[in-house]
């Protein structure tokens, strides 16, 4: 599946990924505010794609299959960059391009470095409602599992159907039939998981073996993180 | 309708930020009051449903096909503060681990799909709540009308600028959309509460139907006024530089001395469109307010 090598990737060892979340999620955020608030030329992206080339390098991910990965935000930028250069704006419409892919790439660093309990309890403490963080990840943690569930039942429909000699109508229903069928599932999997929890004393929150700590060298990396996007947006702004 | 980063202009995104969050705060406490515990796992995993639901595609028309969005779905199972709490969560999960979506767009991701989705996939629910059919009909129809008009508005707003003709075309496709989210949203519900009717029955029947019925002609007119624009983008602009004409020297005039700094452009902008919906938004609401009351009274 897609996102099953983001998951190992996060899980690997390096400067960044030692980093704590909120570091990393302020870094992040201040990369992606200075890129946003730049100039609108395919030129502005250049000095961010440097940084974030380096956050990839020094994170140890392989840099072109990260490319790869963040290259899903590329068909919905090329319609509209291609609308902005049918309106006569063609060098707008670049930018465009360009700058929403080195913001999709700025996320796949931070969650392929940041396993995503860790991302998720540095939301919380970052002021995220309790009840949000915990449905992100009853909803991350399940997510596979039920996806895997919907596979295998199409997989046995098209067994049990062949190819399509139905009409469209009766396809529909079949459809609709799946997802109740899939819902009740989902439903009565949710039943057992509360069971589960309430036997082991779950009282409203999650526990972790290792409460994060926010240590000097990530208070430094915060600081140097912002203060290079804070640069480079200068640096694009008065060129 | 997942708005990546940098599409929008940083007022837009600013603005839809802000407002998002405190909307989020105060929907998650409306959830955990109305929710006992046992429904907390249930709402996450109704999320990873709703994704593993987008997978299942459903016939549409001569060799295409189209899949559940889920809000409106979502709400009818719910009720409207956990879903749009579990909408909350779908997106957030969209755009950090499948880059489906910008981080600094989040606010306005969350306000089209999870806050105004939602809200316009509940009213239809709330008002036809004696005819079920026609309301999950409506409450996909309007869920999908709503988001997607409002990405549509923001994007505009941000600048991006787009021949008329695409835009009619864009609107025509939504309101196609729309149309298929709702048959989708009637056809899964109502095989659902084949299943097991207890699990459909969502408390959609609390809250004021005045007000809903309100809230709901102001969705009415804004998705109506979408086709308007869309369909006659000359006709509006010239009502708005007529009005841009007459209403400046009665603003102006009584600020002419004191040469009152009025911002840069798009604050202006800003504030002219704003003031244009609660406009529209308040006359509605007033003429539906007497229309209703002098119903039921």
């Amino acid at each position: 599946m897609h996102h099953v090598v983001v998951e190992q990737w996060s899980r690997r060892h390096s400067f960044v990924h030692q980093r704590d979340a909120r570091a990393k999620l302020l870094v992040a955020l201040a990369l992606l505010a200075a890129l946003a608030t730049s100039p609108a030329s395919p030129v502005t992206a250049v000095p961010f794609a440097l940084l974030v080339a380096v956050g990839i390098v020094a994170a140890r991910l392989p840099l072109v299959s990260m490319l790869k990965k963040a290259a899903v935000v590329l068909p919905f930028s090329m319609l509209f960059g291609a609308v902005e250069w049918v309106a006569g704006q063609p060098l707008a419409g670049a930018a465009l391009l360009v700058k929403s892919y080195i913001s999709a790439l700025t996320v796949l660093l931070l969650v392929a470095s940041t396993p995503q309990p860790a991302l998720l309890r540095g939301m919380e403490s970052l002021g995220a409602p309790r009840l949000l963080v915990l449905m992100a990840q009853t909803l991350y943690r399940y997510l596979f599992v039920i996806s895997e569930q919907a596979q295998h039942m199409r997989l046995a429909a098209v067994c049990r159907q062949g190819s399509a000699h139905r009409s469209q109508r009766r396809a529909f229903h079949a459809a609709a039939g799946a997802l109740a069928i899939l819902f009740a599932r989902s439903y009565v999997r949710a039943e057992g998981i509360h069971r589960a929890m309430a036997a082991r004393g779950f009282a409203g929150e999650f526990h972790s073996l290792r409460p994060p700590r926010f240590t000097r060298m990530d208070a430094v990396f915060a600081g140097v993180g912002s203060a290079v996007a804070v640069l480079a947006h200068l640096l694009v702004s008065h060129a | 309708m997942h708005i990546p980063d940098n599409f929008l202009s940083t007022p837009v995104w600013l603005t839809l930020d802000g407002v998002a969050a405190p909307a989020v705060l105060w929907v998650s406490r409306r959830a955990r009051k109305e929710l006992d515990e046992a429904r907390i796992p249930l709402l996450g995993v109704l999320g990873a449903f709703v994704f593993a639901a987008q997978m299942v595609n459903f016939p549409v028309g001569v060799g295409t096909s189209a899949h559940l969005l889920g809000g409106a779905l979502l709400t009818a199972i719910l009720g409207p503060a956990p879903a749009a709490l579990a909408m909350t969560a779908i997106i957030a999960t969209q755009a950090f681990v499948f880059q489906d979506g910008g981080v600094l767009a989040l606010g306005a991701n969350v306000f089209n799909m999870a806050l105004a989705g939602v809200l316009a996939a509940w009213l239809p629910l709330r008002l036809f709540a004696g005819r079920r059919s026609v309301g999950l009909f409506l409450a996909g129809f309007f869920s999908v009308m709503m988001s997607a008009g409002l990405a549509l508005a923001e994007l505009t707003f941000s600048g991006i600028q787009m021949p008329s003709k695409l835009l009619a075309l864009s609107v025509g496709l939504f309101a196609v959309g729309a149309i298929v989210e709702g048959t989708i949203t009637l056809a899964v519900a109502r095989a659902i509460e084949r299943l097991n009717p207890r699990w459909t029955g969502a408390p959609v029947h609390q809250g004021s139907r005045v007000w809903a019925g309100i809230t709901f002609a102001a969705v009415l007119v804004v998705v109506l006024g979408l086709f308007a624009a869309s369909s006659a983008p000359d006709g509006v602009m010239r009502i708005g530089q007529w009005a841009d004409l007459h209403a400046r020297p009665v603003l102006a005039a009584p600020m002419a001395d004191y040469s009152l700094p009025l911002g840069p452009l798009w604050l202006r902008r800003s504030a002219a469109a704003l003031l244009g919906l609660c406009l529209v938004g308040g006359s509605a609401a007033a003429a539906s307010y007497f229309l209703l009351r002098r119903r039921s009274s």
